[in-house]
């Protein structure tokens, strides 16, 4: 992906970095090369969504492995008392992957498929369990932790890189599809159709910009 | 510039559109907690009661209704429940006697309505520890109504009361002895009363500070014909305390049965069990 953005924009600048032999006396140094060496801590995007069980607004930044197939993010959330009785705050951790890049024109690039999990804590719950209120094996679910599928695409606008330092930058909005431990546990436990599909999804949109 | 008949392609896709959009607002949740629903499915207490009343029972008529309890995470067997139900004639309500819900989420409180507002008749519903789980507090709150209430059909007062102590570790305000005392003493216009919460005063989850004067309570109560609870999914009627109070027990949805209670006269009952 890097390399054909690149590419591309070597191509647009009509720079003959490929066409003729290098000059050692003053080699030309691609933009890439010259970027400064990213500590790992640094998150590749920030990202912001809504819904998908995540929070009201939910706020974050990621990572991406394997030339961007891979991808993290770490999301804070926040529902308002106003829709669930008491404020709550989400901390979320999605891995994706994404098998395809395709790429639309020189500006856009399009991701048709994105498959993953999440996995949640809700802080502020009002009926969480207090020391001795339950025997262990009272209540076999957690109130507070969620997991679930992801299923989603994006688009991709390919914005022209930092000019100092050749560093891509993207911006996608996204859309995931999803589900929980809970929702998914009362679909599998009605085998003669008592609830449909579509009624254990949820739906969340979001924006990420790469920087 | 787009051409006329792009226009009018897009003016005919635009509702579906704008429906589709209605839908996806729907499925964005914001956490599993959050009691967001279409009106449809909120206040149902008030509404069901409301239908309810709409619905008198003529003069001299015994009372029958559906006692059935802990609907939880059984949809298809939700289902038959209903199909079965409406085949019994006379009735003219059900009862579910709490955990509505298994995790105390809105969803799955808004996926029991859909299947129990197919019933011919109304229904009404007490909470139980199942629906107090996590948020489930302002979510009852919001789709069903009071935890407390009680409503006078068919000469006959019953008071719906929350006695999941232990989802309030044991703080002594489940039950409510100061709303049920009054609530007890007072018969709204009726002849006799039932009594209908969530965790029997047998079980280990009610409040145990609260046993002795709820239990007593009960056996002061002018003409109570009996206090009706689930949570136990299983059915009895017992008279544990010995002391006149009969104490009817229902089936969870899962045991496949419900019970049809007929009561007339001063406070007679017969009491069917029915497999579905």
């Amino acid at each position: 992906m890097k390399k054909l953005l690149l590419s591309a924009l070597l191509l647009v600048a009509g720079v003959p970095a490929f066409a003729t032999p290098p000059d050692t006396a003053a080699v030309r140094i691609p933009p890439a090369a010259r970027r400064v060496e990213r500590p790992w801590y640094r998150p590749a995007h920030l990202a912001l969504q809504t819904g998908g069980g995540l929070g009201m607004v939910a706020a974050g930044a990621g990572y991406e492995f394997s030339k961007t197939h891979l991808e993290t993010d770490i999301l804070i959330g926040y529902v308002p008392k106003y829709y669930a009785g008491s404020t709550l705050s989400l901390a979320s951790l999605k891995f994706m992957y994404s098998p395809f890049h395709l790429p639309v024109g020189d500006k856009f690039q399009v991701v048709p498929l994105t498959v993953g999990a999440y996995f949640s804590y809700t802080h502020g719950t009002i009926n969480d369990e207090l020391k001795g209120q339950y025997a262990s094996d009272y209540y076999w679910f957690s109130t507070d932790t969620r997991y679930g599928p992801l299923l989603g695409s994006r688009v991709t606008f390919l914005a022209p890189p930092v000019a100092a330092t050749g560093q891509p930058r993207k911006i996608s909005l996204y859309y995931e599809l999803g589900s929980n431990d809970l929702y998914l546990a009362s679909y599998l436990n009605n085998r003669n159709g008592g609830l449909g599909f579509g009624q254990l999804l949820t739906l969340a949109l979001g924006i990420k910009a790469d920087f | 510039m787009l051409p006329l008949t792009n226009l009018r392609r897009w003016r005919r896709v635009l509702p579906g559109i704008a429906l589709l959009g209605l839908a996806g607002c729907n499925l964005i949740e914001f956490s599993p907690n959050d009691h967001r629903v279409p009106e449809e499915f909120t206040n149902l207490t008030e509404k069901n009661l409301a239908k309810l009343q709409a619905r008198p029972l003529a003069a001299g008529d015994s009372l029958r209704f559906i006692f059935t309890g802990d609907s939880q995470q059984f949809y298809d067997e939700a289902e038959a429940l209903v199909a079965s139900v409406n085949q019994q004639p006379g009735i003219s309500f059900l009862v579910v006697a709490g955990d509505i819900s298994d995790f105390g989420l809105a969803r799955e409180m808004q996926w029991v309505d859909e299947k129990l507002r197919r019933l011919t008749v109304p229904y009404v519903t007490v909470i139980g520890n199942h629906d107090l789980v996590g948020n489930g507090r302002p979510t009852y709150q919001h789709i069903f109504g009071a935890f407390n209430y009680s409503f006078v059909y068919g000469n006959t007062k019953f008071i719906m009361v929350d006695t999941n102590g232990r989802e309030y570790n044991f703080d002594g305000t489940a039950p409510d002895m100061a709303w049920l005392k009054p609530q007890l003493a007072n018969f709204d216009g009726a002849r006799r009363q039932v009594v209908i919460s969530h965790v029997p005063p047998t079980n280990d989850d009610f409040d145990p500070a609260l046993r002795a004067p709820y239990v007593q309570a009960l056996h002061e109560a002018p003409n109570l014909v009996f206090e009706m609870n689930g949570h136990n999914h299983s059915y009895s009627i017992t008279q544990p305390y010995n002391d006149g109070v009969t104490y009817v027990n229902s089936d969870a949805f899962s045991e496949r049965h419900y019970l049809v209670v007929t009561v007339w006269g001063d406070k007679q009952f017969r009491i069917k069990r029915v497999k579905f």
